[in-house]
């Protein structure tokens, strides 16, 4: 049976995003074939986009036009969605899993009389619905759910496929916009750039990372002395810096700083997916974590599972005494 | 106006967590106030701070038991509480929380609702949207920074690659925050005295009726392709296997060793 999915598409300075060129490919298959991806981008004018056609490589490209679309808006960008999903009638919708679905997903699922499945790596029809594959519990679970009724909607992770490469798209379509600028709730103001951070974590060859599970800011100075003998610096998850026990430049991961040492050590971290995108590129991981769970024992090469208040003196006293 | 704040009760980030089913096993968990709720319910206390809202009113959906959360919030500072009483097992599908919410909500003349970006177990990450999309109200997500200007909400959104994108909301108007967004109080001691007396109003839900946005299928450990070697012994043999793996490994001299 053939089956029509649409992605949103989002312009990137030289072109479309490589978040839409993933959705491109997850759609494909799960259209049975790009023939049935429909793809819709908002714009404020249809000539903006007129290069986009030839790089695009879905079935049909929706361009929904109006002033009201030029600059991206939560309540826009969901209109335009909307106003596409009834022209393409596709029967899924799918979001990046990243701060513009985190906007529109709800929005649309809450006018389609549905919730989003958020988080998706997988997705497969079942009967008049979907069954889609998630993360749950900030990483440590992998959950099924079923979405019961068509049309579904999902926001998809990146990085749970392979980016389609550019071609083509095989037909375009222009809507004009359903709303115009007065209908609007929100208004884009500005994006402004990340300052520069002050520490440099990203040259160090070892980093020794602090997490919530140390318990509180008076326990940091073991990570430190552990951060010593190894030659190294501290970094730290969200969870530490946001409670303030380390200043927001040692933040690691996708809101921070993104490091490839050749050795990290987790210290009490329970390896959300936010965090492993910072890391990720390290050569020679080590956890330490009371929870054989973690997920960050998924991302190392060699872990200990115990008290880390207890485990990181004795590592230390083990580096200081093999020297 | 009123400030509301959305509220969810979850299982104790300290528990061990057990897939049973299609959920966890709930039998011994202990629970307390998702994380990112604790910073929405600061925004809101500040904004009656600041004069923006009149009162600030925490809303839950969740079992008997779920009461616990709201009175945490009133402790913290909150007017009153609404708990919306159903089922933990009903949580799962965040379109009957969100449609519940927003029942509530429409009758709390809200200004502004606040929402965490997302619960820390099932991570839907979508109820303070679906609140505002059945509502009609403004939306914005992950907001990591919040201001009145001129009648109109100004939110910071965190983007990727620490770009941040400055919106302009028009009231009422639904904000799911980040973490970090501020610094959560904790309840005073007089704080816990004074929530004794605040109002919180229960409602029975009645069950879903069909229908609805996601059902629970499994629950389950992730196939890990490559996962780490877990270390043996007592944590002094680990420590010491450790070293040496670390130095191969990272291919590194430590600053101790002999020159
Ligand atoms: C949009 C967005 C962006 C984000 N960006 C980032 C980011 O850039 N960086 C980041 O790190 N996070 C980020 N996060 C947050 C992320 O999802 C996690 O919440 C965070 O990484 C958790 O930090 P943690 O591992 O220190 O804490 P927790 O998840 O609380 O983990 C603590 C760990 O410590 C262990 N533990 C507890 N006690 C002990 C003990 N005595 N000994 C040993 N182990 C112990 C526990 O088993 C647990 O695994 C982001 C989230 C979102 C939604």
């Amino acid at each position: 049976m053939s089956r029509r999915v649409l992605i949103l598409a989002e312009r990137s300075e030289t072109g479309i995003t490589d978040a839409s060129y993933e959705l491109l490919e997850f759609a494909s298959r799960l259209a049975g074939g790009p023939e049935g991806v429909s793809a819709v981008l908002p714009v404020g004018d249809a000539s903006e986009a007129e290069g986009l056609r030839e790089v695009l490589p879905a079935g049909e490209l929706l361009l929904v036009e109006g002033p009201a679309l030029a600059a991206p808006t939560a309540d826009g960008t969901a209109a335009a969605v909307l106003h596409a999903r009834e022209a393409s009638g596709a029967e899924c919708v799918l979001l990046p899993h990243d701060p513009t679905g985190w906007d529109v997903a709800p929005l649309v699922a809450a006018r389609l009389g549905t919730a989003a499945a958020t988080a998706v790596s997988a997705l497969s029809w079942r009967g008049d619905g979907l069954v889609a594959r998630r993360s749950a519990f900030l990483g440590k679970f992998v959950q099924e759910v079923e979405a019961p009724g068509l049309p579904a909607v999902a926001t998809v992770e990146r990085g749970a496929f392979p980016a389609r490469e550019p071609g083509p798209a095989l037909s375009v379509r222009i809507l004009p916009s359903p709303v115009g600028p007065g209908d609007l709730r929100s208004r884009l103001v500005e994006v402004r750039e990340a300052g520069a951070g002050g520490v440099d974590l990203t040259a160090a060859d070892v980093v020794v990372a602090a997490g919530r599970g140390l318990g509180g800011p008076e326990n940091l100075d073991i990570v430190r002395e552990l951060a010593a003998a190894l030659g190294g610096v501290v970094g730290a998850s969200r969870a530490v810096t946001d409670a303030g026990w380390l200043p927001h430049e040692l933040q690691i991961g996708s809101s921070g700083a993104t490091v490839s040492p050749k050795l990290y050590v987790a210290c009490a971290i329970s390896g959300a997916i936010q965090h492993l995108v910072g890391m990720r590129g390290s050569r020679f991981v080590v956890a330490i974590n009371k929870d054989p769970d973690a997920p960050i024992f998924g991302a190392a090469d060699v872990g200990i599972v115990g008290d880390a208040l207890e485990v990181i003196p004795l590592v230390t006293k083990a580096v200081r005494d093999s020297g | 106006m009123n400030a509301v704040a959305l509220v969810k009760q979850v299982p104790d980030r300290n528990s061990a967590f057990r897939p049973a089913g299609d959920w966890i096993d709930e039998s011994s968990l202990g629970y307390g106030i998702n994380d990112y709720d604790r910073y929405a319910v600061e925004a809101a206390l500040a904004l009656k701070e600041a004069g923006h809202a009149a009162e600030t009113v925490a809303v839950t959906a969740g079992p008997a038991d779920a009461g616990q959360v709201l009175r945490s919030c009133l402790a913290m500072g909150v007017d009153r509480g609404v708990h919306l009483i159903t089922d933990r097992a009903h949580l799962a599908d965040p379109f009957f929380v969100a449609r519940a919410l927003a029942d509530a909500v429409s009758g709390l003349d809200a200004g502004v609702v606040l929402a965490g970006l997302l619960a820390e177990d099932s991570g839907h990450g979508q109820v303070g949207g679906l609140v505002a999309g059945l509502l009609g109200f403004s939306f914005a997500s992950a907001a990591t920074g919040l201001h009145f200007r001129e009648g109109r909400l100004e939110v910071h959104r965190e983007l990727e690659g620490g770009r941040i994108a400055v919106v302009e909301l028009r009231l009422p108007a639904v904000v799911a925050v980040q973490t970090g967004i501020n610094t959560p109080r904790y309840a005073s001691l007089r704080g816990i005295m004074a929530s004794r007396r605040k109002p919180v109003e229960r409602v029975e839900l009645s069950p879903p009726a069909g229908g609805g946005g996601l059902r629970r299928l499994t629950l389950s450990r992730p196939e890990r392709g490559a996962s780490a070697e877990i270390l043996p012994g007592s944590p002094e043999e680990a420590a010491a296997a450790l070293v040496p793996r670390m130095r191969a490994g990272a291919g590194i001299t430590f600053p101790g060793d002999a020159a």
